[in-house]
């Protein structure tokens, strides 16, 4: 095994498949042996609260459940205002995957607070780090809405850039989701593929 | 952490992903358990469920509140069977007279109260420390660091238990109770039950202690039964305790030692690698020699230990100088620790990294669809003085939505709201606000109270089917559960009506017109009443979504009447253009509608 473990934040917000899509890789880097710690932190409100999950693979005992800001060598964020919050966690040459969608923030809402004024986008893409943007509108076509699976699209993105073998990933897949989503979601890896190597 | 491991490993053993809630569960299932009972509580929940769900020998109930989960834990112990209850640390607030009751008692099977503290989260209850119990009540508190440790731990705490005769609280943080890492799980092993009933009688303290002051000398088989000398089994639990491999001293430089215990133990190794620590898998009593041993080892000595001081203090009453809180502030300064809290104060020159300025907040916001929504709106259309109580309808409290003024603990409002009354002479009805959780948990007393104090309130009981704050678990009153039956189902409008109440209404939640008046008839009725608003969990009944609905941006003035309602589905976007427009995201909308009725230029429509 040359690669000895990495450290990702997994980010989000509820509803979006965060935890599918960490006991998905779990299950990959388990398969090759390694030792993991997966913690995640899910925020009040059962439906638009913020999702962290830590995710820590090694070939030595893990020890912190939780990545040291400064040790993060990937973040997959799965919302843009998400991504902005751990920002300062990737170690200088780690590297942001995001998606450009945005749940708008209850306090912004309702006026307790004032929205950022630039682009969320902007922002990250000018964060100094390398940075992958996933735009889902863009990518979506009439007959496949992309947007409801980011969570695989965003396992086969990471896979692909990692030179993983897709055929074990999406055999996680088939055994990991219930028989009647299998079409669907393999379909979204598929995509993922296919934006990953437009990039 | 090898080592302990390895101890673990045999040759049928193989390594299995497991949560800390899992692995507690996991541990119950070895240990032998027979009785599991409880309350549901963030983040200890699951401890239940996958009791439940993976280990079906094991009886399990979700009981009406914590003190009575604990209760029957205590009932099936003195029967000679091993059991435990899980709550949250505030639900053993509620439970803490059953815990005084049995602590220092006569124990047969193993009692072990697992206790979930819910540590870090910025809206959860940082305020609270379990292990205060086990310096009030003199009790030992075991904390696992790992998943592996939690199972460890569970099995450990039922020996304990029973060398000791004492119940033992095991404490879990929402950390542990969150984090997935490797257990080695020995698939052959079978569920073995066992009886152990070395007591006769088992009473509180107070019988107790009694007979200690009265029959000291006294041979009399009468007295002796009764007596319980728990003083002496907790010495010689401190004294064993430096001997036990749950506390583990790993001596290594000498400038930085460490007691610590937890998820914090491994925040320690990570940013301290060459530091000495003492790592304790009982934090209460403490290992007083390996501390001691520690002491004399380094230069300083730390103390890094989640929620408040209590180890710090414990450790200073042995007169060992320790560094804690002085160094690492706790609440409001932190509401957990984390490795970087730990490098930023021990290791000089550790670089510093700070979080992006202006990024929102994410407040907590009801579920889209959701029947306390529109309770919220008619109390707040209506000026109606009100309190809530721990439900999903607490975030009425919120600033953006202003719905309540009064808000305490589980069960609380019913009470509440009586003693406004009555202290302004019933001049201004004040309204309770009750989920129907709360309701069978502790707020049913509140309307027998004030039934028989001759006291005139309105309560709305928000009848959801659930308990849906902690994700949907069954109550008195579901249509579901672990021992279910339909005819044991409790009605909670019959319930109020035996009471006593005079004037109950049930109704639809999503019938506005009919909600509204009914809530304006009950507050003017002048008598005591009950609105029961019916609607199942949207989340846990996953009810089926209606035409959404969509805002017409020509008539829409952005008066922001329907964002304040506090719907998930209401956002405020910016444009293309970079204007701002009040839109219905039509994933999260469920067509319940409310948001159309607030409007008042017609602008929302299905």
């Amino acid at each position: 095994m040359q690669d000895t473990g990495k450290n990702i934040i997994i980010a989000g917000v509820g509803g979006q498949g965060i935890l599918l899509f960490s006991n998905l890789l779990s299950k990959y880097y388990s398969k090759l042996g390694y030792q993991l710690k997966i913690s995640d932190v899910i925020g009040l409100g059962q439906r638009g609260g913020g999702v962290e999950s830590h995710f820590r693979y090694s070939t030595k005992p893990v020890l912190s459940p939780f990545i040291k800001a400064g040790d993060v060598d990937y973040l997959l964020s799965f919302e843009q205002t998400e991504t902005l919050r751990y920002l300062h966690c990737l170690k200088d040459d780690g590297i942001v995957f995001s998606s450009t969608f945005e749940l708008s923030t209850s306090s912004v809402n309702t006026r307790l607070e004032k929205d950022m004024p630039e682009s969320k986008t902007e922002l990250i893409k000018q964060c100094g780090k390398k940075t992958f943007i996933i735009d889902p509108e863009k990518n979506k076509s009439e007959d496949f809405d992309i947007s409801k699976m980011m969570n695989i699209v965003m396992l086969a993105i990471y896979a692909e850039f990692r030179g993983y073998a897709h055929e074990e990933m999406m055999q996680i897949v088939r055994e990991s989701v219930p028989a009647k989503f299998v079409e669907g979601n393999l379909k979204a890896y598929e995509k993922g593929i296919e934006i990953a190597k437009a990039f | 952490m090898s080592f302990f491991y390895m101890k673990q490993e045999n040759k049928f053993s193989t390594l299995k992903m497991m949560n800390g809630n899992e692995a507690v569960a996991r541990g119950a299932f070895e240990a032998g358990v027979k009785v599991a009972s409880g309350f549901p509580g963030t983040p200890s929940t699951e401890v239940m469920d996958y009791t439940k769900h993976s280990y079906p020998d094991i009886y399990c109930e979700w009981s009406t509140n914590e003190k009575v989960g604990l209760e029957v834990a205590i009932g099936a112990s003195f029967a000679g069977y091993r059991s435990f209850a899980v709550m949250k640390t505030v639900g053993l607030h509620v439970a803490a007279d059953a815990l005084g009751g049995a602590a220092g008692s006569q124990i047969n099977g193993g009692l072990v109260l697992v206790v979930g503290d819910d540590v870090g989260r910025i809206a959860g209850d940082d305020y609270n420390d379990v292990r205060h119990y086990g310096n009030m009540f003199n009790i030992p508190v075991l904390e696992p660091a790992d998943s592996q440790e939690a199972k460890d731990l569970m099995i450990k705490a039922f020996e304990i238990s029973e060398e000791y005769s004492t119940p033992v609280i095991l404490k879990i943080t929402s950390v542990i109770c969150k984090t997935t890492s490797a257990v080695a799980i020995d698939e052959t092993q079978t569920y073995k039950v066992s009886c152990r009933s070395k007591y006769k009688v088992s009473f509180s303290k107070v019988i107790m202690t009694t007979m200690m002051m009265n029959a000291k000398g006294s041979e009399h088989p009468k007295l002796t039964k009764c007596f319980h000398d728990f003083p002496a089994e907790m010495k010689r639990l401190a004294e064993d305790c430096n001997d036990f491999d749950i506390n583990r001293l790993e001596l290594n430089g000498k400038k930085i030692g460490v007691v610590t215990a937890g998820t914090p133990y491994y925040y320690t190794k990570e940013v301290l690698p060459d530091a000495s620590i003492l790592k304790v898998g009982m934090v209460m009593p403490l290992p007083a020699k390996l501390i001691r041993e520690l002491a004399a080892h380094v230069e300083k000595l730390y103390v890094i230990e989640d929620g408040h001081d209590i180890m710090e203090k414990n450790i200073k009453d042995l007169g060992v100088s320790v560094i804690g809180k002085e160094l690492f502030p706790k609440f409001p300064e932190m509401t957990r620790f984390t490795p970087d809290i730990i490098e930023e104060k021990l290791v000089p020159d550790a670089p510093k990294r700070k979080i992006m300025d202006g990024i929102p907040f994410r407040l907590p916001v009801s579920c889209a669809g959701c029947s306390h929504l529109f309770i919220s709106q008619i109390l707040r259309n209506h000026k109606i003085k009100a309190a809530a109580d721990v439900t999903c309808g607490l975030i009425g409290c919120f600033p953006h939505m202003e719905s309540y003024s009064l808000q305490k603990c589980m069960g609380s409002s019913i009470a509440l709201a009586h003693g406004y009354n009555v202290a302004t002479d019933h001049k201004e009805n004040f309204v309770a606000m009750i989920g129907d959780g709360g309701f069978w948990a502790t707020g049913i007393n509140g309307l027998m109270n004030l039934i028989f104090n001759d006291s005139q309130s309105t309560t709305i009981i928000v009848d959801n089917s659930c308990l849906a704050m902690t994700g949907g678990q069954h109550i008195a009153s579901s249509d579901f559960g672990f021992n279910y039956k339909p005819e044991n189902k409790l009605e909670i409008a019959k319930v109020c009506e035996a009471i006593g109440v005079k004037d109950i209404v049930t109704v639809d939640a999503y019938e506005f017109e009919n909600l509204e008046k009914a809530i304006l008839n009950a507050v003017n009725s002048g008598t005591n009443s009950v609105v029961i608003v019916q609607k199942p969990c949207v989340t846990k009944f996953k009810l089926p979504k209606g035409d959404v609905y969509s805002i017409d941006q020509e008539l829409c003035t952005q008066c922001r009447k329907c964002i304040n309602i506090g719907c998930l589905a209401i956002e405020s976007k910016k444009g293309e253009d970079g204007k701002v427009e009040i839109v219905i995201n039509e994933d999260l909308c469920t067509g319940c509608g409310l948001c159309s009725t607030a409007c008042k230029f017609d602008a929302i429509n299905q």
